[in-house]
């Protein structure tokens, strides 16, 4: 039975989900001193976690119909479609392993960066673990409320290690803004799942996705016809795409990303680079074999990721700051993975006829950034500990700190992409799928090629300077360059370690760099770790990773291909512009001031509508919250004209009964009187007298409860007016609403009220439910024995009016009380007691 | 502010109108009557009785504070709602019987009444803690 779905133990994947922030629980509860332990403890978690994951992807292959299945459901919250189940397919997978191998790493790292202060640590690993579980719940989540509920998770891990250093002011605030900015992404996400779910009923990603070798990846078209601007599934995907572009910091986003660096290095390294940004790429990556089939999906995808591929390499190569440099080269390499997402929606046809995606090896291209990029960051912070973190500071450091330079430049080579590491063969491909592209999008593709060539330009002439520099060779950058970059923050301060822990301040990186060369230069190598997870291996020329040697052999054969005419260019371009003296200045980035005008404006804009809604002024809030009751009234009249009907027959029968009108009559003219009068004692003695009014009403219907309760009601409120108005200062404060119109606001909402008692009492309900019973008759029959239409249940009691209380509107009569409640603990705390000890 | 009168009258009165309340909340679910009815009446005497008495004799003859009162009430009132959910049924679902009492005679019974009880509480503390606390500051 291999099509068979094997039921895949959704125990293994929870337990490897949780392992890391279970270890840094367990990590809080040692003593502060006992750090080995703690590091090791927290270690165990990571592995654990990627231990769990190995195994089960060793199991199940991940791209076999097994694997896209997804674990068995345990259930949580089944009405909110949110239970717990588990996807390690080809994506996830790999995702998983990434940020729970790599965290291995980190956690080694943070010892040698933190050093032996006990302090930071104790903080940092429960935190750092409570990252590595939302980041795995993200990638292995089956249900999709679940992944948004992860991704949250990682948002607010991630403000938590931006502003790790709780007493500098500025990494508040750009802890804060990386927080708002995914934060925001995070309800666009939200809405999305929702909007998507609620019109198709599909709940879990392995739904969602098309079956293995399903031809149709778009099963919701069908049902949706063509896509227009009005059909639902164009704005769940919109909503999906504003979350994926906040989070993996695509323009005008991106702004937030090299805010994050004033987190210390390791987070930068772990968060920033390898896993949390690619939490969108994730995404984008997850809904791409079904979204592909919009026809905005190219067209929205493709130019972003370009644009913000270009603008940050040109960004990232005029900055002095390590962390910087390389934080906008992460958000150019996040642009280039987008747009190469975004390129799989367009097909290439082959010599054969066979049309398929132009993307290949979309993992890969994942993993190769991963692994040259986390390096870059460690060193980065290395370096900030031992030297400086300003690249004009660091000429010749290579003398005093040849290790961290060797990583550097290894990793920095894989950055430019040069042939040898894995990053070419990856370049490579995505050239490639531009070139592709042209079949598509006609001559678009030499404005996607040009924006590529500049990229790689600037990645290549980054690397250069940084050999330069760290060499000490001519053409690098030197301390008379520029103003220095900003300082290290504090959480730098303590003594270096040595030893075992002092080189795990590099060791972390050399090992990530190691795979780029493996893959680079034994590409069969990388293929037996990485093939099992791609899922996208399309293009007859792709079936296998081309190595170094047979790129040379085919290029004597047939003579180059164009993306490797383009690549030589952008290589050589960048060798030369790295050594001119030009674009060496350290600029600042527009967008930057992106989220403080936005906060600006939300503060001032908030004080002005609070000035102008809180006057403080008690007559000025009623008639707000009554003209907005009026506003919604008159617009559900005009709404539902059938509204209207009810007056009219109460109104062709209101002359029937003489004691009613004459009381009706005394009723409205008293509550006109009301606000004709100055005096607060005549309007409490007006209102009386229209209280008493209404207790004959009461009485001359027939309803004894009514005018009981009206009756004391009416005794209880002259003695608490009584009482009030002789604490009230004298009325001189001048309203801004002028008397007429709070007459008429009044008046309105004696007829609005008024208007829904008739509604209420003389509309049928439901049909179906009672056989058009009015709301009273309906109270009148069941009120002591039930009928079939209240399932056989009655109230019990004679008395309508007590059965409705305590029974049929129980629910209410509890929060009226309740209200009740508040109400005295109002005038409780408002008047605090002054002399008498006790009431 | 105390009178004669009024003192003589409300050793009377108060009795009185305390089994009035009572006897109000209890037939309440046949006959007119009810907890909001009961404890409205309940709270006018008890003001009766501190016009009458003055608050220090008061405050002596009920020595608990108004707020005691509604959060017992609130609480017996939601307890109500929530015993029936302990047992399987909807939140406040009443339980009627007709409860056998010696001589053949019977009452007719609804676990109602305890969440009427509550509302009687409930209303007593409001309205007697709010003109307690506002007589106060007029007496300060």
């Amino acid at each position: 039975m291999p099509d068979q779905p094997v039921p895949v133990s959704s125990v293994m994947l929870m337990t490897a989900v949780f392992a890391p922030v279970a270890a840094g629980i367990i990590t809080l509860f040692l003593p502060r001193k006992r750090t080995t332990l703690r590091v090791l403890i927290s270690l165990a978690g990571m592995a654990l976690a990627f231990g769990l994951v190995y195994a089960q992807v060793a199991q199940i292959a991940p791209t076999s119909a097994a694997g896209r299945a997804g674990t068995a459901v345990i259930p949580w919250i089944p009405v909110l479609n949110l239970n717990l189940a588990f996807l390690a397919d080809g994506l996830g997978g790999f995702f998983a392993l990434l940020v729970s191998g790599i965290g291995v790493l980190i956690v080694l790292y943070a010892r040698g960066y933190f050093g032996d202060e006990p302090d930071d640590l104790y903080r940092f690993y429960p935190t750092l673990g409570f990252f590595a579980t939302a980041m795995l719940g993200i990638v292995l989540a089956d249900y999709t409320l679940l992944t948004l509920l992860f991704w949250e998770m990682t948002s607010i891990s991630s403000f938590l290690l931006i502003g790790w250093d709780r007493y500098d002011k500025h990494a508040v605030k750009l802890a804060m803004q990386a927080f708002y900015t995914t934060g925001l992404g995070g309800l666009g996400l939200l809405g999305g799942i929702l909007l998507f779910g609620l019109e198709t009923d599909v709940w879990r990603w392995s739904e969602f996705l098309p079956a293995a070798g399903e031809d149709s990846p778009a099963w919701w078209l069908p049902e949706y016809g063509e896509i227009s601007w009005t059909n639902p599934m164009l704005g769940a995907f919109l909503l999906m795409f504003f979350g994926a572009a906040t989070k993996s910091a695509q323009f005008p986003f991106h702004y937030w990303l090299p805010g994050a660096m004033a987190a210390p290095t390791p987070v930068s390294a772990y968060l920033h680079s390898a896993t949390m940004v690619k939490a969108g790429v994730f995404l984008v990556a997850r809904l791409s074999p079904v979204f592909w089939a919009l026809d905005v999906w190219p067209w929205l995808v493709i130019p972003l990721g370009a644009i913000t591929m270009t603008m940050a390499a040109l960004i990232a190569i005029n900055q002095h700051d390590l962390k910087r440099i390389f934080a906008y080269t992460t958000v150019s390499q996040l642009g280039l993975l987008m747009c190469a997402l975004g390129l799989g929606a367009l097909k290439y046809t082959d010599h054969h006829n066979n049309s398929f995606s132009v993307i290949n090896w979309d993992i890969t291209q994942i993993a190769n950034h991963a692994f040259y990029k986390a390096p870059l960051f460690i060193i980065a912070g290395a370096l900030g500990h031992v030297a400086s973190r300003d690249i004009t500071q660091l000429n010749g450091v290579f003398k005093k700190q040849p290790a961290m330079c060797i990583t550097l430049i290894l990793a920095g080579f894989a950055l430019a992409g040069l042939p040898g590491s894995i990053s070419f063969q990856a370049k490579e491909l995505f050239l490639y799928a531009i070139y592709h592209s042209y079949q598509t999008i006609g001559s678009w593709w030499l404005i996607l090629m040009a924006a590529a060539i500049v990229t790689a330009v600037c990645n290549v002439a980054i690397f250069v300077r940084l050999t330069t520099t760290v060499l000490g060779l001519p053409g690098g950058m030197t301390a008379d360059m520029g103003c220095p970059a900003h300082d290290d923050h504090a959480h730098h301060h303590h003594v270096d370690a040595t030893g075992f822990w002092g080189s795990m301040m590099w060791v972390p990186a050399a090992v990530l760099v190691a795979f780029q060369f493996i893959g680079g230069i034994a590409p069969g190598v990388w293929e037996y770790f990485i093939r099992p997870f791609e899922t996208n291996i399309n293009y007859e020329g792709f079936q296998y990773l081309p190595s170094l040697g047979y790129i040379l052999a085919d290029t004597f054969k047939e003579g180059p291909s164009i993306p490797l005419i383009c690549s030589m260019i952008a290589i050589a371009c960048g060798l030369i512009l790295g050594f001119l003296p030009v674009f060496r200045g350290a600029i600042k980035d527009v967008c930057d001031q992106i989220y403080p005008t936005v906060y600006w404006l939300a503060v001032t804009g908030g004080r002005r509508a609070f000035m102008l809604v809180q006057t403080g002024n008690f007559r000025t809030y009623t008639v707000m919250v009554l003209g907005a009751f009026l506003i919604g009234f008159a617009g559900s009249v005009l709404r539902d004209p059938r509204i209207i009907d009810p007056v009219y027959e109460a109104m062709s029968r209101g002359g029937e009964f003489w004691p009613g009108i004459l009381l009706g009559a005394i009723i409205i003219v008293t509550a006109l009187a009301l606000p004709l009068t100055d005096s607060r004692v005549v309007r409490v003695l007006i209102l009386g007298a229209c209280g008493f009014a209404v207790v004959g009403m009461y009485l001359v219907y027939r309803a004894p409860d009514l005018a009981l309760t009206q009756l004391m009601f009416e005794i209880i409120s002259v003695l608490l007016f009584v009482l009030v108005l002789r604490l009230l200062p004298r009325d001189e404060s001048k309203s801004r609403v002028p008397r007429w119109w709070r007459g008429l606001i009044a008046a309105a909402m004696g007829i609005a009220f008024g208007w829904m008692t008739i509604v209420a009492a003389t509309t049928p309900r439901d049909h179906t439910l009672t056989e058009g019973l009015l709301l009273g008759e309906m109270f009148a029959r069941h009120s002591y024995k039930g009928t079939e239409l209240t399932a056989g249940r009655g109230g019990g009691g004679d008395n309508i009016v007590n059965v409705i209380l305590v029974d049929f509107r129980g629910f209410d009569t509890l929060g009226e009380i309740t209200v009740l409640a508040l109400a005295a603990l109002g005038v409780w705390s408002l008047i605090p007691r002054r002399r008498s000890p006790k009431v | 502010m105390t009178s004669l009168i009024l003192q003589t009258a409300s050793k009377l009165i108060v009795p009185l109108a305390l089994l009035f309340a009572a006897y109000m909340t209890l037939k309440g679910h046949n006959a007119p009557g009810g907890g909001f009815i009961g404890g409205l009446c309940f709270a006018v005497t008890l003001i009766l009785l501190r016009m009458g008495v003055g608050p220090e004799v008061f405050n002596r003859m009920v020595p608990l504070h108004p707020r005691v009162l509604v959060f017992v009430g609130l609480a017996v009132a939601f307890l109500t709602g929530l015993v029936p959910l302990l047992m399987g049924y909807p939140f406040l679902t009443s339980y009627v019987t007709d409860l056998q009492l010696p001589l053949g005679a019977s009452v007719h019974f609804a676990s109602a009444l305890f969440f009427d009880v509550g509302v009687l509480l409930v209303v007593v503390g409001t309205s007697v803690g709010m003109i307690l606390r506002l007589s106060q500051e007029v007496e300060a």
